[in-house]
């Protein structure tokens, strides 16, 4: 989406997204090792699980921060329509999925799932927003 | 009372409250107090989820609803409150629910369920709304 983006704004997210990337499988697999193998409790247990989630919120805080910078509105416009419909998407899915749970015992969705949905319906957003103003 | 006569926008969505999700509302609300039943009966296969869509309307429509009147709103100061009362709302309501999930995948909280994404959203979004608000008071 913001691959060929020649701006510094864009290439700060770009690279944020990408590092992001790089560091959540690693911090993923020794949160998992640390519990496993040194049966964390107490305020360590909190801190190593959280550990995980820090590059994952550190693009939303990136994604945020290039909205706000972002001077040319045109593109800006559509990063919010994406992220909107991206917010629409996801929503509708946690909550037929949330009641499918409920009642048809539909297999339990981690809320872990929410933010790679959340992308994913942002990233389908994309082509549909452009073909708009196509 | 002016504000209203002159936003369409507003007065469609209004409508759609009215005739489309009060309405299911009601259904919901009907499926509620007969859902002790429900529960009591345990009915499996089809009849379960069309039980589970038709709740899951309600949450839909007003989606789609809400969304329609995002695109129809001409008065761009009132657009661009929701538009960021939206955005602080998803963008919360990530870190709420990935800091959650992360707790409940070392079994340090209980996990919650996916119903609970939809009014934390809009928890969220409210008080993101009012604080914007204040601020442009």
């Amino acid at each position: 989406m913001f691959c060929s983006s020649n701006r510094p704004e864009g290439r700060r997210f770009v690279r944020a997204c990408w590092i992001s990337a790089a560091l959540v499988a690693p911090l993923v697999l020794g949160a998992a090792a640390a519990f496993r193998f040194y049966h964390l409790r107490g305020i360590a247990a909190y801190v190593v699980a959280v550990l995980p989630t820090l590059p994952i919120l550190w693009v939303l805080v990136e994604l945020g921060r290039f909205l706000a910078v972002e001077k040319d509105e045109f593109q800006r416009n559509i990063l919010i329509q994406c992220v909107l419909g991206g917010t629409g998407g996801t929503l509708a899915v946690t909550t037929i999925w949330g009641y499918l749970e409920d009642f048809a015992h539909a297999p339990r969705l981690d809320l872990v799932w929410v933010y790679p949905i959340f992308w994913l319906f942002v990233l389908v957003s994309y082509p549909v927003v452009r073909l708009r103003y196509r | 009372m002016s504000d209203r006569i002159k936003n369409p926008a507003r007065d469609r969505m209004e409508d759609s409250t009215l005739f489309i999700l009060m309405p299911l509302l009601v259904v919901n609300l009907g499926l509620v107090f007969w859902g002790f039943g429900y529960r009591h009966m345990h009915p499996s296969g089809i009849w379960a989820y069309i039980f589970a869509m038709a709740f899951a309307l309600l949450g839909v429509a007003f989606i789609v609803i809400f969304g329609l009147y995002l695109k129809e709103e001409q008065d761009e100061f009132e657009r661009a409150v929701w538009v960021q009362s939206l955005l602080w709302g998803i963008g919360a309501t990530l870190t709420v629910v990935t800091l959650w999930g992360s707790f409940a995948e070392y079994a340090l909280v209980k996990g919650l369920k996916m119903l609970f994404v939809f009014p934390l959203f809009m928890l969220i979004t409210v008080v993101a709304r009012l604080a914007l608000k204040l601020r442009y008071r």
